[in-house]
């Protein structure tokens, strides 16, 4: 066991846990924070990529020893009211059907703009093939992603 | 589970409830449904669909569970069409979860809208006729002089009131028992795209799913199955296990598939990761039992013998026998299709709590009733003591319809006296199954001088679900679910030879429609390439009389420009396919890229009877052929009897870049609601097949594709 220290959400944390836990595990059992989901455990499918000083990791397989000191942000530190362009697209395109891998979606999304405000039609591929989602809701993420360059813009 | 009939319209109560009406459906004896005026008991009941308050705070009830299909906004849509309220201006929350009051709540099949449909609209037309009334009553005027719009009761005159202003009055009627229907002409809500209430929370974290659920004192679970179904524990170290920080319990469970027990080995601890390592250190060695010898090479070839069978005969018209006695223009062809597992994005997992003669689950369920029955016929628990929390569910796709995970939870709870939230590692899920059944279909056809079909055979190797044990050892008419039967050919036989299998089977999206159109309408197109036919014009000859298929064959000839020809470097293929009332056709269209055959376009021409929410019809279309564009490029493999893909490494479902631009038209009509969740799922694999065959002129007629099939 070790006292982890993270900062998730802005919010300094301190977590007595194995520190070979992975972050996942550590956000949701130990910060109660939910939105990050649990998809495979091997890193394949993104359910549960959040920033990591900004970066997108899937946080199944990284050991939470790794982001001590760090500053997390997860899908509830995004926007509290939707009003992350990305939120306020994923509504207008009508992006979820089950919701589940969306948080994984939207935090890709939102590390890739964060690096590349105008990306490529390729680039989103890359960036968003990363993260599965089981009810096929990739035609309208492409949307989303197109429509929340364009409200970041105005 | 109790069957519902009929329902009708009584009286409840027409006591005061200070200013609260809620309408609702009560039962009564014989299991029917009657819409009741439920205001006498302040709105508290369990049954309530509507809710209007003095405040004009309109709540509508979803009674059935939400995975993604979108009943939790289509549901209150019907239900706001008949009470004229604006659908964005009330607040949905879910039903309880209780089959006596609100008839079935099992989402499977894609029957919610077209079950609930006409209770719906009749309840809200109820609610609307006791508001109006309340109104004609205030002003001393006749009804027909009122009219209800959203949300208000108006008089001709002018004059105007709100809901939440007569609901007092109204909530002393009692709910009519017939009320007048509005004429479909002037829905405003249904057949029209309306924004799912669910969808802000699924952007910001705050929906919750079964795996989300904490309650006090609750134990995490991890579990550990027989890589070999049927396959035996032999030993374990379970001091390893204990010694791993946070883990407190190792434990014995069991679950029933079928009527088959399978046995696990469950860790449970304070939190999920030393739950995971405590399964990790049982370093559990398994005892196959005798069934690691089957492989998907050695099912395939056991197949291949009973497909010598004549097996049952599940669908007759004429005398196709005879003529392929009599010889003719044969063609035959036969293919295969491999077990799928379901991998909702949630993996498997409840939370239950076993106390002294109670019980209470929380999770993700797509049949809430049938884990009240279970845990109250299993443990013998008072149905009234059994308390179901449903959530949202991160997809179910069939899986979540089954019972066998709360049985382990259940009894884990009982063993440690405390509640389990049990979630399977995403290996297990993969592995255990149930699984959607693999199948061999071998088809022969006759065609006639001028091409048309004279005699057409379809005969299915395969397991059936409602039948996996026991001596019955005959074919029943659930595996032919997809065989097109309504193409106008003379002499046309299906035929099923049952396999039993210890492996597992269970309902996946869309069943048995999810394997045999593939064989099916490759088949026929096929035939139309024998023939010299153009597929798309071969396919409207035989649907001239049929009305539904007849007008969508020539809708998707203009829309598709058909007849233009194909764009050069392009091939086309088609394939059609009704489920759950629904009747798509679909073309695929794919080209040469990178060195591989995509499909780039999958243009989907559907009659879904009446709509209700347009939009997240096309979402179903658009997840269906892209879940069934996943199981063309994936399928499990058994090897020494066990699953090789354990996870998405080995199992990719699609991904984003492979995904291809998906264009869904929703043909106007009156007809009833038929269900749009799955037809799409069916259709894609042999339109993608028949395409490439249009580009490349190889046949693939097994799935899933391998590199080789799609190389370009």
């Amino acid at each position: 066991m070790a006292s982890i220290q993270v900062r998730i959400n802005g919010e300094m944390r301190a977590m007595e846990v194995d520190p070979q836990m992975p972050l996942l595990w550590a956000i949701r059992d130990f910060a109660g924070l939910t939105g990050t989901k649990f998809g495979c455990g091997i890193g394949q499918c993104g359910a549960c990529t959040v920033h990591l000083d900004g970066v997108a990791v899937k946080s199944c397989t990284l050991p939470v020893s790794v982001v001590q000191g760090k500053s997390i942000t997860t899908i509830e530190g995004l926007s509290a009211d939707h009003s992350h362009p990305l939120q306020q697209a994923w509504i207008e395109e009508q992006v979820p059907q089950c919701g589940y891998c969306q948080s994984g979606q939207i935090m890709t999304a939102a590390a890739l703009l964060k690096k590349n405000p105008h990306p490529s039609d390729k680039e989103v591929s890359n960036a968003m093939s990363g993260v599965y989602c089981r009810c096929g809701t990739y035609p309208r993420i492409r949307k989303a992603i197109t429509k929340a360059i364009t409200l970041s813009k105005s | 589970m109790k069957k519902i009939n009929r329902r009708e319209f009584i009286q409840l109560s027409a006591l005061a409830s200070g200013g609260l009406l809620v309408i609702g459906v009560a039962p009564s004896e014989g299991g029917e449904q009657k819409i009741v005026n439920l205001s006498a008991n302040g709105g508290q009941s369990l049954n309530q669909f509507i809710s209007i308050g003095a405040d004009n705070h309109v709540i509508l009830y979803n009674h059935r569970p939400e995975m993604g299909q979108g009943t939790f906004e289509s549901m209150p849509m019907i239900l706001a069409e008949e009470l004229e309220v604006d659908i964005n201006n009330v607040e949905i929350r879910p039903s309880e979860a209780n089959e006596s009051l609100y008839g079935s709540q099992m989402v499977v099949g894609s029957r919610s809208v077209q079950s609930e449909f006409m209770i719906l609209r009749k309840m809200g037309a109820a609610a609307r006729t006791m508001l109006v009334a309340a109104a004609a009553q205030k002003w001393s005027v006749p009804e027909t002089e009122c009219a209800a719009k959203a949300g208000m009761v108006v008089h001709e005159s002018g004059m105007q009131v709100t809901y939440g202003e007569l609901v007092e009055v109204a909530s002393k009627m009692k709910a009519p028992e017939n009320p007048k229907l509005k004429d479909p002409k002037s829905f405003t809500i249904i057949g029209r795209s309306t924004r799912r209430q669910d969808i802000p929370v699924k952007t910001n974290g705050k929906a919750i799913f079964g795996i989300d659920v904490k309650v006090p004192g609750m134990k995490y679970a991890c579990i550990e199955h027989c890589p070999v179904w049927l396959g035996k524990i032999g030993s374990y170290d379970k001091n390893a296990a204990l010694k791993v920080s946070g883990v407190t319990h190792v434990e014995v469970t069991q679950r029933t598939v079928w009527g088959r027990k399978v046995d696990a080995v469950a860790v449970l601890g304070d939190n999920y990761w030393s739950a995971m390592q405590g399964k990790k250190a049982l370093n559990i060695q398994w005892d196959a039992n005798g069934l690691d010898g089957i492989s998907s090479a050695t099912i395939m070839s056991q197949f291949r013998e009973e497909a010598k069978k004549p097996g049952e005969i599940l669908h007759s018209v004429g005398d196709a026998e005879s003529v392929f006695q009599k010889g003719g223009t044969l063609v035959e062809a036969s293919y295969e299709l491999p077990y799928q597992a379901h991998v909702p994005m949630e993996p498997m997992n409840v939370v239950v709590n076993m106390t002294e003669n109670a019980a209470e689950f929380w999770g993700s369920t797509q049949h809430p009733n049938g884990v009240r029955t279970f845990l109250s016929t299993k443990y013998g628990i008072p149905r009234e003591n059994v308390r179901i929390n449903y959530t949202f569910m991160g997809g179910g796709f069939g899986r979540r319809s089954m019972t066998d995970v709360v049985e382990e939870a259940a009894d884990l709870s009982l063993k440690v006296n405390a509640p389990v939230k049990l979630i399977w590692p995403r290996e297990e899920d993969q592995t255990q199954g149930p699984f959607r059944n693999c199948s061999l279909n071998v088809c022969r056809a006759v065609l006639n001088g001028d091409g048309s079909i004279e005699a057409l055979e379809h005969k299915i190797v395969t397991q059936e679900i409602n039948n996996q044990t026991g001596d019955n050892n005959k074919a029943g008419r659930q595996i032919m679910g997809g065989v097109t039967t309504e193409y106008q050919i003379p002499n046309m036989t299906v035929r099923g030879v049952l396999q039993k299998l210890h492996i597992p089977i269970s309902y996946w999206r869309a069943v048995y429609h999810s394997t045999n159109p593939f064989a099916h309408e490759s088949f026929i197109d096929e035939l139309s390439v024998k023939a010299g036919k153009d597929p798309l014009e071969f396919r409207m000859s035989m649907m001239q009389n049929h009305e539904r298929y007849n007008r969508l064959l020539n809708e998707t000839m203009r829309i598709t420009n058909w007849k233009s020809g194909k764009k050069p470097g392009t091939g086309r293929g088609v394939a059609l396919v009704e489920r759950s009332g629904a009747h798509f056709v679909m073309v695929v269209e794919v080209q040469k890229k990178e060195g591989m055959i995509r499909p780039v376009k999958v243009t989907t021409v559907i009659d879904v009877g009446t709509c209700v929410n347009p939009d997240t019809v096309k979402a179903q279309v658009e997840g269906s052929v892209i879940m069934g564009l996943g199981a063309v490029y994936a399928g499990l493999t058994v090897n020494n009897g066990r699953i090789t893909e354990q996870n998405f490494d080995r199992y990719p479902i699609l991904k984003f870049n492979q995904c291809p631009e998906i264009e869904t038209h929703i043909l106007e009509s009156t007809g009833a609601p038929d269900g749009a969740g799955e037809a799409g799922l069916p259709t894609i694999a042999p339109a993608f097949a028949n395409a490439i065959f249009d580009l490349t002129g190889r046949r693939i007629r097994r799935l899933p594709m391998t590199q080789e099939d799609l190389k370009a």
